[in-house]
């Protein structure tokens, strides 16, 4: 059937069952916007920065499993997504982003609002695609959609100048969509499912890290079984988090720079570390040469070019984990490793993460009532910095698609939208945006969206006046000298009352638990401005490039320790 | 361990491949020593020859980086003693009628060719495995190497 570019675009999400898209209107992208209005199953939120509209779709599609979609205009439209599409890249988020580029006649030519945002994308993105004929948009669309959620998942960019949404063509999407230059990896082989599992059944110090490939594969249940099966304690990387239930007697939480100390000094001391679905980034492994220096390493992942990128692998496991890891499973002994046990129990007594209850009130109790009130069943978005290893170390979840974090990129401003995204995705779902007062105010202008679609998201904004992590940091490392750590803050209850969201200011611990109460009551965005001790760190910590046997712990737990493995 | 490796990867003809590839180079901070490209025996496809040096692991890891691209189909490391390796090298050199008569015979000698005739120089074309064109242009220089244009390694599999 002849139809135009744009029709084939709106066509293309439809099919795809994208229910929201969130974007910004732009002269290129008028044709689309035009189109846009005769899709009403397709909802379109404007959003008030581009950056937000790819970190909502960011958010849409962690808190679902499905590709999330966002659009931008051409020129700093394009441009002002960048950072988003930086952000899903590195947690492989599956993303399909359309930016409206100038007429195909005009491109090179310096055109008003032009950039060439394909070349700009090249490192960013999966895959980008600069159609320049009507006739390849629903091949392109359909690959899209095929490269973003298949494999190791990621964003994928499509470039559509003016007069390609104006074309008309009658060119149908493809029944089936390939590339011979696309590969999927084929089932894990078998000898190395064998091996693997040989591994464990002879292992007697064995940890299981799970990352964020677990969540995306859906594979938690295997997993589940696993730890129950071979008796092997499950450590999270930050994106894992919520594959694994945080109350399960076997879960250690998250290991690394701010991981928990039992996990960091479990892994020094393992003779066999598991990856699945994760990638040794430096944030976990600490130093590379010190890492779990007397484990063997056995690695699960979707994709070949991690093998051996950080951490050399004894044993290499190629596949999708919804196949691999359920073989992995069936083909592991079942084992108990009480001794194993017994020494985890006692770095956990030792080296606990502790809430204080002596009158301050710390960004620590904003977390520990956020998960007391909702039984660690809301979603949890954070920014990146202080707050969010806190929300890390104190939010207990319990199910996948929970957990909304920039963890790759550490992109501040990150948080509110993305929440947004979940909550537009799940309206029914309670949704948390723990916060800092720097990051918030990147991009706190999506308040009026919240407002204006009554968009029931919580935003727990830890104000402390401080860039937390920075004055860490330099408090730690930079002698106390603190440059430009310190900020001056609007005052939020105006704000809130600016934007029409609900307010509730807390300064006190014992006001915590009722605030997010009162929050959950409202049913529309509230702002929960939680006035925090204004100079708090994170413990433990293992200080950049130094070795995870290098524990800092919190002066209230234990001296700095080195773990002898 | 750090050596030379000849690369050919078997690529989609689209817009833009040429820039996807060398982004990776520059991304992982692996320098690129020649890159020669042309049409091959499947439509649609180039075939591409890539000269790098570099750490073994380094490579590895970009050429995993360059097969997840979609335009790339086949990426394969040659080994030097199962693969056929060429280039062509345009040589001008300073050639006085007087000096003319020793330089062709040298450059028959040594199995290049005269492409063209000036007033006082000379252009060669040569080919040859790399280390042959080395040797050749240490034969000329005496003479006055004016010009070199080469076209970078193309390489073949042989079994």
């Amino acid at each position: 059937m002849t139809r135009t570019g744009a029709t084939v675009v709106m066509e293309a999400l439809a099919r795809h069952g994208v229910d929201v898209m969130f974007g910004y209107p732009g002269g290129v992208v008028l044709p689309l916007y035009d189109e846009m209005l005769n899709w009403p199953q397709v909802k379109h939120v404007l959003v008030r920065h581009e950056q937000c509209a790819a970190h909502m779709a960011d958010g849409y599609a962690r808190a679902t499993g499905k590709v999330g979609v966002c659009l931008g205009t051409s020129g700093p439209g394009a441009t002002n997504l960048v950072t988003g599409i930086a952000t899903a890249m590195m947690d492989s988020v599956p993303m399909v982003v359309l930016t409206g580029q100038v007429n195909t006649w005009a491109i090179g030519t310096d055109a008003f609002q032009e950039t060439d945002i394909q070349g700009i994308t090249i490192p960013i993105t999966k895959h980008n695609y600069l159609v320049t004929d009507v006739d390849d948009l629903p091949r392109v669309m359909a690959e899209a959609f095929y490269l973003a959620n298949t494999g190791r998942k990621g964003p994928v960019l499509v470039d559509i100048p003016k007069d390609v949404f104006q074309g008309k063509t009658d060119v149908d999407f493809p029944e089936a969509t390939q590339r011979r230059g696309y590969l999927l990896p084929g089932p894990a082989l078998q000898e190395m499912i064998d091996e693997a599992a040989e591994l464990l059944n002879s292992a007697e110090r064995p940890v299981v890290i799970a990352g964020a490939g677990v969540v995306w594969s859906e594979t938690h249940k295997a997993l589940a079984e696993l730890a129950e099966k071979a008796d092997v304690p499950i450590i999270n990387s930050l994106l894992g988090l919520g594959s694994f239930d945080r109350d399960d007697p076997r879960s250690l939480g998250m290991m690394g720079m701010h991981g928990e100390a039992a996990g960091t000094i479990a892994t020094q001391h393992a003779d066999l570390v598991i990856g699945i679905g994760m990638r040794f980034d430096d944030r976990l492994t600490g130093k590379m040469s010190g890492f779990a220096p007397n484990a063997r390493k056995i690695h699960f992942d979707i994709d070949p070019t991690e093998f051996g990128k950080a951490i050399p692998a004894y044993c290499r496991v190629l596949g999708d984990l919804a196949d691999s890891l359920p073989r992995f499973v069936q083909a592991v002994k079942p084992a108990k490793h009480p001794e194993w046990w017994a020494e985890i129990r006692r770095w956990r007594e030792s080296y606990p993460l502790i809430v204080p209850d002596d009158g301050r009130f710390l960004a620590r109790h904003v977390v520990d009532s956020l998960n007391r009130v909702t039984k660690g069943n809301a979603v949890v978005s954070t920014d990146v910095g202080q707050h969010q290893m806190w929300a890390a170390q104190f939010y207990k979840f319990h199910q996948p698609f929970n957990w909304l974090s920039s963890g790759g990129l550490g992109t501040m401003g990150y948080g509110f939208p993305a929440a947004m995204g979940a909550q537009f995705a799940r309206p029914d779902a309670e949704v948390w945006c723990v916060v800092g007062d720097g990051g918030f105010q990147m991009t706190l202008q999506e308040l009026i969206v919240a407002a204006e679609h009554k968009l029931p998201v919580k935003i727990a904004l830890i104000n402390n006046g401080f860039l937390g992590m920075i004055r860490q940091w330099q408090e730690m490392f930079y002698d106390n000298r603190y440059s430009h750590a310190h900020m001056a803050n609007p005052d939020y209850s105006k704000l809130a009352e600016a934007y029409g969201v609900g307010f509730i200011r807390v300064t006190k611990q014992e006001d915590m638990d009722e605030a997010v109460r009162q929050a959950e009551a409202i049913d529309g965005p509230v702002l929960v401005e939680c006035v925090v001790q204004m100079e708090e760190n994170v413990y433990p910590m293992v200080a950049a490039g130094a070795a995870n046997d290098d524990l800092i712990m919190d002066p209230a737990v234990a001296p700095r320790e080195k773990v002898k493995a | 361990m750090r050596r030379q490796h000849v690369v050919t990867a078997l690529l989609e003809n689209q817009v833009g491949t040429l820039n996807r590839l060398t982004s990776v180079f520059r991304r992982k901070g692996v320098s690129l020593e020649s890159l020669s490209v042309g049409d091959c025996e499947q439509s649609g496809y180039s075939r591409m020859t890539l000269v790098v040096s570099g750490d073994d692991s380094d490579l590895n890891v970009v050429m995993g980086q360059l097969l997840k691209l979609l335009d790339v189909v086949d990426i394969q490391d040659l080994k030097v003693d199962s693969s056929v390796r060429r280039e062509l090298a345009l040589v001008r050199v300073g050639a006085s009628p007087q000096q003319r008569g020793e330089i062709i015979e040298v450059v028959h000698v040594m199995g290049g060719r005269v492409a063209h005739l000036a007033k006082d120089d000379l252009t060669v074309e040569f080919t040859d495995e790399p280390r042959k064109i080395e040797h050749f242009l240490s034969l000329m220089e005496p003479y006055g190497l004016r010009e070199v244009v080469r076209t970078g390694t193309a390489a073949m599999r042989v079994d």
